[in-house]
């Protein structure tokens, strides 16, 4: 499924493939074999909740693991047996790891110095790359003096000064305040096309990977549950999982009646609806409706299910309700005045815009 | 937050108290006898400098303050270089025993001054365990006689009594050591000496300074382990101040001696402090933390 917004690179092949890679940790598997390729000058993320892998995966391309099996290669040359510092590989820690006894300047260009380039190229190509993150003034500062967006600057900053081929970023943003976190966002989308180079983002924040990302690559306890652009993941999910995760998806869950093509009938509590549907569906599997909020409407035509209000959440512009309906506790968006708690409302969403995915909640994947 | 110094001094008080009086109130006595003087066996109470002048101008006095200084440095720079792989293996390598083998590094302390030194006695003597054995595979033929009472033999106990303090200062400096750090080193293509050079080494100076500075002045403090490893070669500024103190009954002269060494290791502390702090590194600890 490749998306239309990854650009190739010079040779037309993918910058790092990952076949079938594998990491147990005395046993217990953390990554149980994943294949995925990340394409020249794109912006990918691994998105799963903790524990998922993600941050693991990372690790084995930064070269802080070993691979316990599989293969990665990177412009097709294999990096298992690279060490960290011979790999074209630079990567922005979550804790930023600057080190405390050197200045911003000298963390920036520490490891043009480890090259021996002289003095003032190291200087000129530190204050470009300072120039870069907006941190030029800060240049003679012990990295303590600094707040924790400034020294994620200098953190980014001293990971592109080297031009590596790929830019790790370990989830990068977790430790900054919202707002912060908002505008660096950008800042790292920005970066990244200004630089036109690739850079692999892991996080757990599905917000941030839909702002940042041209490919997302979802994980759940090891495994990859699913790839693509960000719209695909978010119109197309292919799990249960998948929808919920992302941008929580209203789950009707329920048995496939039958496949026709790009469609399907499934068994909910509410009738046998058909929509469309992730590919692989067979009769009878365990499957699940998915309806964004956005997609129910309070006073719409279509398939209708009627429900108590429990909840009314005021989010500012709009309100987000949630309805008891059978054994189903649905999430509406209402832009006008909500209805008020405890009365009854039709809700109707057209099936053609619903989805179905694979599995259930709460029975794995 | 005022009355909360206040109550915070007020508790404070009494320990900084008590440190002063039983530190140094001893100390302050010593340095008022310092200008005294002996007339025949009593010690008469007319303050001079002339125990000073005479510390000053005696060429063994001066000698024996440099080579407490020089003794001290050397052990601790010894201690340094062995400590320091010992330091980071416990912190960095070893995860299930740590208190196992920082215990074992401590034993040696619990057994006492006089065991430990007749302990090497026996290792190092002509008739020791060493010698026997070195013997015995045909690599000499005669004892070595210089494996005791030298000032190798000396250097080498005075080592091993001290390693400990080092270790430990280390110890605390490398469990500190961020190993993010040096993820963060070999990320940005340090090799393993650079990582050492420009990261490990800065990073835990303190912990070497620390180390360093108790075995600097433990070694100084001690004069058994000089006297009975290393025979002639084992007289030092203490055994001389002890001297002074018993059989030869000048108190005064004593304390001027005593307070010559503890001048001049604090002037040479303050220097090396100062000193340090004007590097690139020492500036860089200060204020970057």
């Amino acid at each position: 499924m490749p998306s239309a917004t990854i650009n190739e690179g010079p040779s037309g092949k993918p910058l790092l493939v990952a076949r079938a890679l594998k990491k147990f940790y005395g046993g217990e598997p953390a990554v149980r074999g994943v294949d995925f390729s990340i394409e020249h000058n794109s912006y990918v993320t691994l998105l799963g909740p903790s524990g998922c892998g993600k941050t693991t995966i990372l690790r084995m391309i930064g070269g802080f693991e070993a691979v316990s099996a599989g293969t990665l290669e990177l412009d097709q040359r294999s990096l298992v047996d690279v060490s960290a510092n011979r790999r074209p590989v630079n990567t922005v820690f979550q804790s930023y790891a600057l080190f405390p006894h050197l200045t911003v300047a000298e963390n920036v260009g520490f490891s043009l110095s480890l090259k021996g380039l002289d003095r003032a190229t190291i200087q000129t190509r530190v204050a470009g790359a300072l120039a870069m993150v907006r941190m030029e003034a800060m240049s003679g500062r012990w990295p303590r003096q600094l707040s924790g967006g400034q020294q994620q600057r200098v953190a980014l900053a001293r990971a592109i000064i080297n031009e590596p081929k790929l830019l790790l970023l370990d989830e990068p943003l977790s430790a900054l305040d919202r707002k912060m976190r908002k505008d660096m966002q950008i800042e790292l989308k920005d970066l990244q096309r200004r630089l036109g180079m690739t850079f692999l983002h892991v996080t757990h924040d599905q917000e941030e990977a839909f702002a940042l990302s041209d490919w997302i690559i979802v994980m759940n306890r090891g495994v990859i549950e699913q790839q693509g652009s960000p719209e695909d993941i978010y119109r197309r999910p292919a799990s249960a999982y998948v929808a919920d995760f992302i941008g929580g998806a209203n789950l009707l869950s329920g048995k496939i009646a039958g496949v026709k093509g790009e469609l399907a009938a499934i068994d909910t509590e509410f009738g046998t609806i058909e929509a469309p549907c992730t590919s692989g569906l067979n009769a009878g599997q365990v499957a699940s409706l998915c309806l964004r909020p956005e997609q129910i409407s309070l006073n719409g035509n279509g398939r209708a299910i009627s429900g108590a209000v429990s909840h009314v959440v005021f989010q500012g512009a709009e309100s987000l309700i949630e309805v008891e309906a059978g054994k189903s506790r649905l999430q509406v968006r209402c832009e006008r005045t909500p209805p008020e708690v405890g009365s009854t409302i039709k809700l109707t969403f057209d099936p053609q815009r619903a989805w179905i995915a694979a599995g259930a909640m709460g029975q794995g994947s | 937050m005022e009355s909360q110094k206040a109550a915070l001094t007020l508790l404070v008080a009494p320990v900084v108290g008590v440190v002063a009086v039983f530190c140094l109130a001893p100390l302050a006595v010593l340095f008022c006898y310092s200008f005294f003087h002996v007339e025949f066996v009593e010690i008469a109470k007319q303050p001079s400098i002339g125990n000073y002048v005479k510390v000053a101008e005696s060429e063994t006095y001066r000698w024996l303050i440099a080579k407490a200084v020089g003794t001290g440095l050397s052990v601790a720079a010894i201690a340094g270089v062995i400590g320091y792989p010992v330091a980071f293996f416990i912190a960095k390598r070893v995860v299930l025993l740590k208190s196992v083998f920082l215990t074992a590094l401590l034993i040696p302390l619990y057994t006492g001054d006089l065991v430990r030194i007749f302990a090497w006695r026996v290792v190092l003597g002509a008739e020791g365990v060493l010698n026997s054995f070195l013997l015995w595979t045909g690599v000499i033929s005669e004892p070595i006689q210089a494996l005791l009472f030298s000032t190798t033999a000396t250097l080498i106990v005075l080592t091993y009594n001290y390693l400990p303090f080092m270790v430990l200062g280390l110890w605390l400096a490398f469990e500190s050591l961020d190993d993010r750090l040096l993820e963060a080193a070999a990320d940005l293509g340090a090799g393993r000496w650079a990582t050492i050079r420009r990261v490990i080494l800065p990073r835990t100076t303190p912990g070497l300074l620390a180390g360093g500075l108790m075995v600097f002045i433990l070694v100084i403090g001690d004069y058994l382990t000089p006297q009975l490893i290393g025979g002639s070669s084992g007289v030092t500024v203490i055994s001389a101040v002890n001297d002074l103190f018993g059989t030869a009954f000048d108190w005064p002269l004593g304390s001027a001696i005593a307070w010559s060494l503890l001048a001049t290791m604090v002037a040479l502390i303050i220097a090396a402090g100062l000193l340090f702090s004007r590097t690139r590194l020492g500036r860089s600890i200060i204020s970057g933390g």
